[in-house]
This record gives C-alpha cells, structure tokens and sequence, in this order.
C-alpha cells in the first residue's frame, strides 16, 4: 500500500515542519514580548520624571506620530520643530531612539554572530573572537584621540577599520587555504594585538573628556544615543541583513565543512569570504553607534540554534528578534537598575552572558562545534 | 539478491564499455609536500559499474579520488570525465556530474536528516531558487534507496556513525550525479551498516546508469561487489581488471604484505588473511 505509507509520511514530515516552525514562532514571540516590555520600561521611566500617562500620551501623540515636518527632523536630521514640549522631546528625541539603536544593534550582532559561526564551523566564534571588533574599535579609538574633525565618518571608518582586521586575520591563518581552527586562533592574535595598542593609546589622551567617552565606548553604550545613531545604523542594517538573508543557501551547504561544500560545487574561499564580508558589515554597524557590546553576537545564535536546530534561514530568523530583545532588555537594566547612574549596555551583557556561558561549557560536552 | 553477487563475464564488459573518467600520465600531490602521491598513473573508470580502489595505507588511493574530482590540481597528465577536462568545468556544473563523499565529514549536530540530504540538491539550485519539485523528488529517491526512510525527521546529531553514514551517502545520492566517488564508506563502521552501505552501492549498480568509483580498505568487500578492481601500491597502478584476476595471493603478498589464501566459493571470492610478510619473508 504505496498511498498509505505516502500518507503517513507526507503527515509526519508536515508535523516535524509544523514543530520547528512553532518552534521559531516560540522564539520571535517571546522576544518580541520582552522587546514591549522593556520599551514599556525604557519609556516610562528616566532620570527625568514623567508620568506613566505623560510618557504614553507622548508617544502616541497624533501630533507627532503624522507630523511629516518632525519624522523629517528624526529620518533626515533636520532641525527638531519648535513645538515640541519637552515631554515630547524627552520622549522622541532621547527615549524611543535609544531603544530604535538598542534593537539595530542586537539585530545585527546576533546575525553577524550566527554568520561568522557558521563560516567558521565554531560555536565560540564571534565578531570579538575573529578581531572584527578590535580592528573597528581601534580605528575609532584613533579618530577619537587624533582626527577629531572625522568624527562624522566613524562607521565607515569603524567598517574599513573591521574589515581590515579581519583581511589581516585571513592573511595570518592562510595556508593552501583556511580552517575554523586557524581562523579562530588567528583572530585571537589579531585581537590581541589590536587591544594592546587600543589601552595603550589612552596613554596619549590629555582632555578628561575623551578618556571618559573612549571607556564608554570601549564598554559598549547606548547612552546619549539620538536620531543621528539611528541613521548612522539603519541604511547599513538594512543591506547587510538583506545580503545575509539571501545566502542562507550558502550558508548552510558551508555549515557542512569545505570538503562537502566544495565536492557540491560550491568555491568554498571566495564565498567564505563573501559571506564574512557581509558580517564585517553588519558588526561595524553595531559598533559604530553602540562601541564594543560583548557576548551578544555569542549567545544570541547560540540561543536560537538550540531551539530552532542549525537551518540558516531560520537561525537568522530568530537572531533577528532575540538580538534586539536581549540588547534592549539589557540597556534597561543598564540604564535603571543603579539610576541616576547609567552603567554601559557591554558591562550588562558581559555580567549576563559570562555565566550563561558557562552553564553551557560545564552542560555540553561537545561545545564548540556548531 | 541471494547470493549478494550477479554473475558477470570478467573481462570483456571493463575493456569494451564506454568509460566515464579517464585518467592520463596523473600526477597529483599535496601542494608543498614534495614528492606528488600518484606519480603518472594511467585509469580507465568504465561507466555504469563499480570500481574498487584498493592499496594499503598511503599507496594514494585517496589523493587518486581527490585528483579525479578536480579537488587536487594535477601536477602533470589530466582527467576526463565523459571526454571532457574535469578543469574545464565549472564548479556546480561538475558537481551535477560527479560527486565525492570524503572519508569523514561533519554535519551540524541540529539539523534534520532531511535538510543534510536537501543540502545535496545545491548545485542543482540557482542563487535565489529555492527548492523545487525535482528537488524533493530526488531527496524523497536518496533517502529511499540509502533506507534512512525511519530516520528522516531525527536530528544529524543524535544518530549513530552507521546511520550518519548512511544519511550522508543519501545527501550524495540526493547529488544525484553520474559519477560518484566514495571514499572509504565502510572503513568505521559495524559489519551490518557495512553491509548496508555496500547494498547501497550495489543497488546504483544493478538498478541505475551511475558509475561508481569506492575506495575500501576490506579487500574480501572489494572483491565481493565491484566490477573492476584497481590495486594501488606506493601512488602506482599495480593491477587493474576484474576482481577474479586482481585479487590474488601473489597480489596481497606483493601489495598489501599479507599472507593470505585466495579460494573460488559460491560465494564469490573467498579470502582468508593468514599473516603479515615482513621484507625478509619475501627474499
């Protein structure tokens, strides 16, 4: 009875699709959940006193939410209208845009994250392992120290300054080729290089004032994020986790080790390198607005892939709604937990994801490969 | 298939069919490693059927799959693949034609055994397509003919190294190409899934046109299931041709260094390994 079993089959393959699928929707659920909770939270409360009423009126004011005149002032970076109160302006121009980059930059170090672990075929790599991160942030450090008047260029500059450190890390593990292995240790080296010459810059720093805003940013922080880090990051988010999603393909016949990539006909170099292109991307987006956030880009993918399993689609999927959520969920703690002190958003995930990961070194035994 | 084995006339299909991989004057090697591995070897892979390489440890075996699969440039010499360069190809047009499955492989632990035989269909897809009809059709043919039918919904990670390699040799099947280089399949596994993998390989040959190329270090499974046998010692030919002509006890001694009783069975070749030979039992 060939139609039976067809039946039983075409069921049973539908459930399993069924159940990873609800699996996924589990997972971008609940992220969004605690994305409202914490922009309920973010929202409402601050150093400035606001009343819950205030705070929502503000919001959802009519006034603002169809003015074309005031989105132009928050998209484009024309001058704020008059007219706002300074409800309004504590809300839109100082509240909601924090939790605008918040999510940006989650969104982009999670993804970053699952596309450099992929290529990489380790659990453990992240922007940070591979030097992507040290590599920007030393560049940033330098204009901050240095070149001031280049200050607007900083992504850019933080992009050419990863991509250039992760090159560098190509080059040094280089031999007939690559492998995860090399790659991971060779972006330790790289990074520790990069680091040395970062703290040894703050040697050279005279003004009080930049020491303090270079630690803030070496921390990784959202505080005193505006519009301007929303349009300094959404242009870059958007293309590189639109590229990111259209090699999920690539990605997943990479997730299967050179030797099976290469024997399915794929140019396994060049398309490794693409593919890590457009995480270098993605990551110099975040660090440009937010500085150096750890743990995000290694905890998030780690996260999802073990409920949603290792197909990229659907890892990218759920990084996209978990990153925001654990980045914005962390910049509340970050921003009200010791209020009126504002700790750094990096000080909160690394307290956080420090031990998560332990917890997971001491539960699997095979951690490492993904 | 009682007898695990179809008779067949020895000499007369290896000479006279077509041929689906030529190789002439091959010499491949590591990059920077010095000596090339195959030194100027000469092989004719005859199309539809299956050939066993057989060598011990380092006769080259691998390198010689690696050099046929355009994985390895050759030094010197080139390979065809249905007449044309192997290098003429470009790379997802080869893997329509030829696929190699590697001694070992890794997976990640959380996909599903479906998705690794999906992943097979990749060069057959187009940047943005995404999988069609004939996609699923061939993954639906691989998973059933490698019998991981039970085992479809499991993840990679929890399956044991006998059926991972069964739902690795569907992702090849899933290829589906008319060539197919194995490289050792058999080489870790429990005598049953050893048998499974080389049912396998025996159904390719009774039931479709694919040409199968199998490394395996089991000289009796060599002789049991290919057609055409090649012995490899030291990165040369050493014998070439059907497995009753191949696989003596002159030949084990010779290459292998093993003492071994050679008997025609109703089985098929009957090899019972006696001893190893040391150089001076030889002089």
């Amino acid at each position: 009875m060939p139609g039976l079993f067809e039946r039983i089959r075409d069921r049973r393959t539908a459930a399993s699709r069924w159940y990873a699928d609800s699996a996924l929707a589990g997972v971008a659920l609940g992220s969004a959940a605690v994305l409202v909770a914490a922009t309920l939270l973010q929202v409402s409360f601050g150093a400035f006193p606001l009343t819950l009423g205030e705070a929502w009126g503000a919001v959802f004011d009519p006034s603002i939410l169809f003015s074309a005149e005031a989105w132009r002032s928050f998209l484009l970076g024309t001058d704020v209208p008059e007219w706002f109160t300074q409800q309004q302006h504590i809300v839109w121009n100082i509240r909601l845009p924090r939790i605008l980059v918040g999510a940006l930059v989650g969104a982009n170090l999670a993804v970053s994250g699952a596309i450099f672990q992929i290529t990489t075929r380790n659990e453990l790599a992240s922007p940070y392992i591979l030097g992507v991160s040290d590599g920007a942030g030393l560049v940033v450090l330098v204009v901050l120290t240095a070149f001031a008047e280049f200050l607007p260029f900083v992504p850019v500059l933080a992009a050419l300054g990863g991509g250039a450190a992760f090159l560098l890390v190509y080059i040094i593990a280089w031999k007939n080729g690559t492998s995860p292995v090399r790659l991971v240790l060779a972006g330790v080296i790289v990074g520790t290089v990069f680091g040395s010459v970062q703290r040894a810059l703050f040697f050279f720093i005279d003004d009080l004032g930049t020491v303090m805003s270079a630690q803030a940013w070496l921390s990784g922080s959202l505080l005193n994020t505006d519009w301007g880090e929303v349009r300094i990051a959404a242009p870059f988010t958007v293309l590189a986790l639109a590229l990111a999603f259209t090699v999920t393909q690539e990605l997943d016949v990479l997730a299967l080790g050179e030797e099976t990539a290469e024997s399915l006909g794929m140019p396994v170099e060049k398309m490794r390198f693409a593919v890590a292109g457009i995480a270098v991307l993605s990551t110099a987006a975040a660090i440009a607005v937010a500085g150096l956030i750890g743990f995000v880009g290694l905890i998030v993918p780690h996260m999802v892939r073990n409920v949603v399993g290792g197909d990229s689609r659907r890892l990218l999927v759920g990084c996209l709604f978990l990153g925001p959520a654990l980045l914005v969920g962390a910049d509340v703690g970050a921003r009200l937990a010791l209020s009126p002190i504002q700790l750094p958003v990096g000080i909160i995930t690394g307290l956080v994801g420090g031990p998560y990961f332990l917890y997971l070194m001491r539960k699997t035994e095979s951690l490492g490969e993904v | 298939m009682q007898d695990g084995k179809t008779p067949r006339e020895p000499t007369e299909e290896a000479s006279d069919g077509e041929t689906a991989i030529n190789a002439d004057e091959l010499v491949v090697g590591y990059p920077g490693a010095g000596e090339p591995v195959v030194d100027g070897e000469t092989l004719a892979v005859p199309e539809g059927e299956v050939t066993a390489l057989i060598g011990p440890n380092g006769s080259g075996k691998s390198t010689l799959l690696k050099g046929l699969a355009n994985r390895l440039e050759p030094e010197d010499g080139r390979v065809l693949l249905d007449g044309r360069r192997v290098d003429s190809f470009g790379s997802k047009e080869l893997a329509r034609k030829l696929g190699r499955l590697s001694q070992q492989n890794t997976a990640p632990d959380t996909i599903s055994v479906e998705e690794l035989v999906e992943r097979g269909r990749y060069p057959h897809r187009g940047f943005f397509e995404s999988g069609t009809d004939a996609d699923e059709a061939a993954v639906d043919d691989a998973i059933a003919m490698a019998g991981v039918e039970h085992l479809r919904d499991r993840e990679v990670g929890t399956l044991s190294g006998g059926q991972t390699q069964l739902v690795w040799i569907a992702m090849a099947l899933a290829q589906d190409t008319d060539v197919l280089l194995l490289d050792e399949p058999t080489t870790f596994l429990d005598p049953h899934h050893q048998l499974e993998v080389m049912q396998v390989v025996e159904t390719l040959r009774d039931e479709s046109e694919t040409t199968v190329v199998v490394v395996l270090h089991d000289i009796a499974q060599a002789a049991r299931y290919a057609d055409h046998v090649v012995a490899l010692e030291g990165g040369s030919v050493y014998a070439a041709g059907p497995p009753e002509t191949v696989v003596t006890s002159q030949l084990l001694a010779d290459v292998f260094e093993i003492e071994a009783a050679v008997s025609t069975t109703e089985h098929g070749l009957q090899i019972t390994l006696l001893r190893p030979l040391h150089d001076e039992d030889q002089k």
